[in-house]
């Protein structure tokens, strides 16, 4: 594809590279906004206009946004649902990636009579709109004690999680070649030691791909959080949106610049230092879902 | 060493209708090298998935030493396997990929430390232990393959198709080393391969398979000379025996069939005693380029020997012979002539016929009518 | 698969027989969790959310059927109707959109353009951003007071006016540039490596033969990049169908409920207005459309995987 056009300045190059450009600004400028508004003072907000640098440099929006700001009746800042998000999102990468792991590694490597019909169960799995399972889910969480816990919100995203990553995993071991497991077979290992020597030393790439989907999923997640989770356990996102949502008060936007930068931040640094990853991640999971 | 019996092994794949294998008897003696050939699909490498227990058998038994293994799993086998794409660990270095076998069956460290030394030295590959298989060219990989089998000192080798990714020249060499390394070691192999060279150099005997059944097993030699049907018979030569069909009459001088070359013309060929009760009927005649020759005065006066005149259609050079085709009964027939001999293509000329080695065949059954 | 056992010393072996019989049910023993996890949570919930549709449940969960009432109920509904004239809306604009602006970034990024890299990242870095964040962005861009419009008075354009996250007819339009900005660069991502994809012998030919980069572009390469417009479609209708986060942070479904789609309809309804029933029911239409698209995808995909 690449040898379609070739070199010299033409006319055409400058449109395509204006074109380009354009559309980069376009996807930063809101980003922009973001990051100067949360450094200005409200006054500044009132007065200057969204392009606008900042008069002085503030960081009251962050620290408001961090310890004081109101979300909803509790005035305690974002900092404590930055953590629950934390506590939320570690245990629920790690257990749905390492299950991914070894659904993957049965579905490719150790057929079963009926493993493909579970394949397709997982697969429809990653399909299907989370409304139909809302009002049930809320229902056994609480039976089981775990509404409004960050221990239920864990449980329901490696639910929600493990068919994407099973997925992944599946379609990474299956281009490895079967030939190796039988060689491991008649060396005489078993089940898991061709996982764990085997399989394992190789899978660095795709544990990546699914760390980090999973990371921004649920990171990322609405829905659930609001759905199942209140007060005290409710995740970043949720309290972000209690937090811009609150109709008492001023409006300090440099307050709710900031907090929308801290519930990014995470998910950012991930995308920035491992990005190829994350775009491998997209695409395999949108081709299959 | 070890005898394997494989007795009538049927082998169905969960979800495919057609059984694959259709119950393969096969007696393996000690230190036999058996050679497995047969067109792709035709279950050689089931057969040897089954033999090393990565498949199970439908019916059956096989039974290694006398005593039944069918049901063990692959690592109570005792069994090694080499496999056409080599399946070396990617992440380890060459030395674990050969001590893999013997950590997991918790053998002390100096042992392993040991066998690796003796197998790298017996393959050459001293100087790669420290090396990862994705540093290695193809052949070096293949011995690595082959070290990884040897370590454990196995009771049966199985070989599927181990040479075929390697070039023409490291395949001859390859060939030749694993020959050497089974006079030595005097180990019981089976092996697969789609090269006729391999199967005729390699093996003890050589077992024909085609849709999951065993069409002939013989010494190289029977299974050449005597083919036990067409199947084999065209399966096995390069190039491929020629099929003409021919009815037997009663001549002068003993039995004889007409063929007709593409000019018209016709001769009569001699064929053997043991188609007297054939007389009138027609059979196939199997025919291979060496039994069409140049004239040769040295035969000339052999019995089952006949020249005549065919218009040659095609030359092949091959540096050792020139390969011509004619047209014996609107079929094409392979000759091998001798380079020095010149023929051209679109010229008529002068060929031998030795019937001394022709086989025959029964139109109805396919079977080698026998002498 | 009977296996016929002659082996005359079993019982000697029995206890490595277990092992290898443990060995053999591992796999499915390792799946199991996961079975039973989905097995639950995706397969008996979505029925026991059916099985709701058609019960009188309101803030609690009654099972007194009432057949297919909550779906007439629905159907008379002018706030279910709004939401899914607003679906209509959203998901056709979001997805055209998405795939006209994508599939042209990405055509052009595919000129051996320098610094593609660095483009591509800034082109994708919203899809790793929280909908609520790209939401609250936003909603401050859009703001009618302090945001674009001052930001143009500013710039010295006095009379222009924007409102449109505040005005009931114009609202669901913001809420569908938001998502367009957030999901187009993604979706450029999976074009431009379709287009890397493509054969380059193929258009090297065209050329070859005379044709223009226009035609080949038209005629040749994207109809081969057929099959990553389905996929392309199809992550973007899921996105759109199942869209909540970005309108619960922009507007809330409203002014009024003039930017409610279904997934905010569902939950407002299951979940502070206390009519299950109803937002049972308004699931599992909602599980029906995804169906109505994924049952014709599946099937090509399968039907294509069986002519290789
Ligand atoms: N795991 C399997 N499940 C179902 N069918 C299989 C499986 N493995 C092989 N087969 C089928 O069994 C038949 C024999 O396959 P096999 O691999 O044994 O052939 P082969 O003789 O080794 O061929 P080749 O020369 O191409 O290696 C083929 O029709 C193949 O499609
Ligand atoms: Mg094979």
């Amino acid at each position: 594809m690449t040898d379609v056009v070739r070199t010299g300045i033409r006319p055409s190059r400058v449109a395509i590279y204006g074109v380009l450009l354009l559309a980069a600004l376009v996807y930063l400028i809101p980003l922009f906004i973001m990051l100067v508004t949360s450094f200005k003072t409200p006054m500044d907000i009132r007065t200057g206009n969204l392009m606008a640098l900042p008069t002085d440099w503030t960081i009251i929006g962050w620290t408001k946004a961090w310890s004081e700001a109101c979300t909803g009746v509790d005035c305690g800042g974002i900092r404590g649902y930055f953590w629950n998000s934390f506590k939320m999102t570690v245990p629920a990468v790690l257990i749905s990636t390492l299950l991914g792991a070894f659904n993957g590694y049965v579905l490719s490597k150790w057929k079963f009579k009926g493993s493909n019909l579970f394949f397709g169960m997982l697969l429809f799995g990653c399909f299907v709109p989370f409304q139909v399972v809302l009002l049930p889910m809320a229902a056994t969480l609480g039976q089981l004690g775990l509404a409004n816990t960050t221990t239920g919100l864990v449980l329901v995203h490696v639910i929600y999680g493990v068919a994407f990553t099973t997925l992944f995993f599946r379609n990474y071991y299956v281009a490895i070649p079967d030939a190796l497991i039988k060689a491991a077979r008649l060396d005489g290992a078993g089940f898991f030691t061709i996982f764990f020597r085997i399989l394992l030393p190789m899978s660095t790439p795709i544990f990546m791909v699914s760390l980090i989907w999973q990371f921004t999923q649920i990171w990322n997640d609405f829905l659930f959080g609001v759905v199942f989770a209140s007060g005290d356990s409710q995740p970043i996102t949720v309290a972000l949106n209690n937090l811009v949502n609150t109709s008492t008060g001023v409006k300090e936007y440099n307050v709710d610049m900031a907090a929308a930068m801290i519930a990014a931040l995470p998910t950012l640094v991930v995308y920035i230092v491992a990005g190829k990853y994350f775009i491998r991640g997209l695409t395999a999971g949108s081709v299959k879902g | 060493m070890s005898q394997l019996e494989l007795r009538s092994i049927r082998k169905t794949y969960s979800g495919v209708a057609e059984e694959t294998l259709k119950g393969i008897d096969i007696d393996i003696a000690s230190g036999e090298f058996i050679i497995l050939v047969g067109p792709s699909g035709c279950g050689k490498s089931t057969l040897m998935n089954t033999i090393a227990g990565l498949e199970t058998i439908t019916d059956g038994s096989i039974v290694l030493d006398g005593k039944d293994i069918s049901t063990m799993e692959p690592k109570d086998r005792d069994i090694a396997m080499v496999f056409q794409s080599y399946a070396l660990y990617p992440t380890m270095s060459v030395r674990e990929n050969i001590a893999f076998g013997l950590k997991i069956r918790g053998k002390p460290k100096e042992e392993i430390a040991q066998e690796v030394a003796r197998v790298a030295d017996l393959l050459q590959i001293s100087h790669l232990l420290d090396k990862k298989p994705s540093r290695l060219s193809g052949g070096q990989q293949q011995r690595v393959a082959m070290g990884r089998a040897l370590a454990r000192r196995p009771r049966i080798y199985l070989f599927d198709e181990p040479l075929s990714n390697l070039d023409a020249k490291l395949r001859v060499e390859m060939r030749t080393e694993i020959k050497k390394l089974h006079q030595r070691l005097k180990t019981t192999i089976v092996y697969v391969t789609h090269d006729q060279i391999e199967a005729m150099t390699l093996a003890d005997r050589i077992a024909v398979l085609k849709d999951g059944e065993l069409q002939q097993l013989g010494t190289p030699k029977e299974v050449y000379n005597t083919p036990a049907n067409l199947f084999v018979a065209g399966f096995m030569g390069s190039p491929a025996m020629s099929f003409v069909p021919v009815t037997v009459e009663q001549g002068e001088h003993g039995l004889q069939a007409e063929v007709r070359g593409n000019d018209g013309g016709t001769i009569k060929l001699p064929v053997p005693d043991y188609l007297a009760d054939r007389v009138g009927r027609e059979v196939i005649l199997g025919i291979r380029p060496e039994h069409i020759t140049q004239p040769q005065d040295q035969k000339d006066d052999q019995d089952l020997v006949t020249k005549g005149q065919f218009t040659i259609e095609v030359t092949e050079p091959t540096g050792p012979d020139v390969i011509a085709l004619i047209q014996l009964n609107d079929t094409n027939v392979h000759c091998r002539i001798d380079p020095e001999h010149p023929v051209t293509w679109g010229e008529t000329a002068e060929l031998m016929f030795d019937m001394k080695k022709v086989v025959f065949f029964d139109p109805e059954t396919e079977k080698r009518i026998a002498a | 698969m009977e296996h016929i056992q002659r082996q005359p010393d079993r019982v000697a072996r029995s206890r490595s027989r277990l092992l290898d019989g443990l060995q053999r049910w591992l796999p499915k023993l390792v799946v199991a969790p996961t079975f039973v996890l989905v097995g639950v949570g995706i397969y008996a919930f979505m029925i026991w959310t059916g099985v709701l549709s058609f019960t009188s449940s309101s803030f609690l969960p009654v099972y007194e059927f009432i057949g297919f009432d909550q779906y007439a109920k629905l159907m008379a509904n002018d706030r279910w109707l709004t939401a899914s004239v607003n679906l209509g809306i959203f998901g056709g604009l979001f997805i055209l959109s998405c795939l006209v602006i994508s599939v042209l970034l990405a055509i052009f990024l595919d000129q051996k353009i320098r610094q593609e890299g660095a483009i591509r990242t800034i082109y994708l870095y919203p899809m790793a951003l929280s909908m609520i964040v790209t939401g609250t962005v936003w909603k401050w861009v859009l703001n009618p007071s302090l945001g674009l419009e001052k930001l143009m008075h500013d710039w010295g354009w006095a009379s222009f006016s924007f409102d449109w996250l505040v005005s009931s007819d114009m609202a669901i339009y913001t809420i569908v540039m938001a998502a367009v900005w957030q999901a187009s660069g993604f979706v450029m991502a999976l074009f431009l490596a379709g287009l890397r994809g493509v054969d380059s012998s193929i258009i090297r030919a065209a050329r070859v033969d005379g044709a223009s980069l226009p035609l080949i572009y038209g005629k040749i390469i994207l109809p081969s990049l057929r099959p990553v417009f389905f996929s392309a479609l199809m992550v973007l209708a899921h996105i759109a169908i199942k869209s909540f986060d970005l309108v619960m942070a922009m507007t809330a479904g409203g002014p009024g409920y003039s930017t409610d789609l279904p997934a905010v309809f569902m939950y407002t309804h299951t979940f502070t207005r206390g009519q299950m029933g109803l937002g049972s029911a308004s699931a599992m239409l909602m599980l029906g459309a995804i169906l109505a698209l994924l049952v014709p995808y599946l099937y090509s995909e399968l039907r294509e995987k069986r002519h290789d």
